[in-house]
């Protein structure tokens, strides 16, 4: 039997959908049977940032609606055997599909899956209550903003009334220097006013501009350090005690030969 | 001179988008489709008909929605994220992105495949 995650943020922007992209295939890497749902109808994007848009034929409201049978709307990866998509509908919106329908969808996708990673939409209406009903566990996805970290402080309550108890916290878009400096909120401070379980830190990496463009998720990429930090996010979830990414190693080569000196 | 006979036919069942289509935007018709705009990725067309488009289709269309074999799809641009025609599917390769064409090309069914050539105006 599958397990259902749900990312989620409340605010928009701070990477839900490059997280489920990165995790979906961190996950698939390590051959694990994963679907990726995204429930963000309207505004669709998992299926551009997969790389996957010019497969799409049906959708989730097609699905629930009746229109074809769930088989016909998953989309096969172009580079892993053993990972779909379901996308969603572009031209309808949130209230073409019910709470009591996406419960039905997930129930009929977890025995087929070991993993089901549901993309939520930003927001804390009719779209996020969707994307929660099925889930089994909540992967909350923050940035060291203020307002990003306001957001989802509300998002874990709102998690918490809805049975989803200790969500999973990953901090995206970490800028070292920015925090050494204490021009950024740091991990400490926003474990802090949060106090959930953190299953990962992301540093801010350009490579994930170009990857979200090309449709190739950055896990996927030995050199980005972003994709490190995911690959490590995934074996967390698989079970495995992997120490957090070490940010400050990002401050150029020099820097990096001298702590390689030091330690030895 | 007066053109008749097969090359002259009366529409009246064609409608005109005079207007670009954005992503989640949709047109569904029971005939032709002709948009004097782009098509931009994300919008939808369907047509039981042809689809003309004026200008850049970069979204999805799919033309002979009920089954016309004979419908073609014509764009100024034709960049499309999906083309489908009556039952046939067919969408850019993956890898490079397809390159700007400058001339309008159209898109029809032989033998069971979509083709794409330039679009030559017979005489």
């Amino acid at each position: 039997m599958g397990v259902v995650y749900v990312v989620t943020s409340g605010k928009g922007g701070v990477g839900k959908t490059t997280t489920t992209a990165n995790l979906g295939c961190g996950l698939a890497k390590l051959g694990k049977q994963v679907v990726m749902l995204d429930t963000d109808i309207g505004l669709r994007n998992l299926d551009v940032v997969l790389g996957l848009e010019n497969r799409i034929v049906y959708d989730v409201v097609d699905v629930v609606q009746g229109r074809c049978r769930l088989k016909q709307a998953l989309i096969k990866d172009k580079r892993f055997e053993n990972m779909y998509l379901l996308p969603a509908a572009q031209t309808k919106d949130k209230t073409a599909v019910t709470e009591v329908q996406m419960v039905e969808l997930i129930d009929e996708l977890k025995p087929q899956f070991d993993y089901i990673l549901i993309d939520c939409p930003a927001g804390i209406e009719h779209g996020f209550k969707n994307a929660i009903a099925g889930a089994d566990h909540a992967i909350v996805v923050t940035v060291p903003e203020v307002s990003a970290v306001r957001d989802a402080d509300r998002i874990i309550g709102l998690l918490e009334a809805a049975g989803l108890n200790e969500p999973h916290l990953i901090i995206n878009r970490i800028r070292t220097r920015m925090v050494q400096n204490g021009d950024m909120m740091s991990v400490e401070d926003m474990l802090e006013i949060l106090a959930v379980d953190l299953l990962g830190i992301v540093p801010d990496d350009d490579s994930i501009v170009t990857s979200t463009n090309r449709g190739e998720p950055a896990v996927l990429d030995e050199m980005s350090r972003a994709g490190q930090a995911y690959r490590n996010i995934t074996q967390r979830l698989c079970g495995a005690e992997v120490p957090l990414l070490d940010l400050s190693e990002k401050d150029g080569f020099l820097s990096r030969l001298k702590t390689l000196f030091a330690v030895r | 001179m007066v053109i008749s006979g097969e090359s002259v036919r009366l529409v009246s069942d064609t409608a005109l988008v005079q207007r670009t289509l954005r992503s989640g935007q949709k047109v569904s018709f029971g005939g032709n489709v002709v948009v004097l705009g782009d098509v931009n990725p994300g919008a939808e067309i369907i047509a039981d008909g042809h689809v003309v488009v004026l200008g850049a289709l970069r979204g999805v269309v799919h033309a002979g929605a009920h089954g016309d074999d004979s419908a073609t799809v014509v764009a100024s641009s034709l960049l499309p994220t999906q083309i489908r025609i009556a039952s046939y599917i067919t969408r850019p390769p993956d890898g490079q992105p397809l390159p700007e064409t400058f001339c309008p090309e159209v898109a029809y069914l032989r033998d069971g495949e979509v083709v794409i050539e330039k679009y030559v105006i017979s005489k």
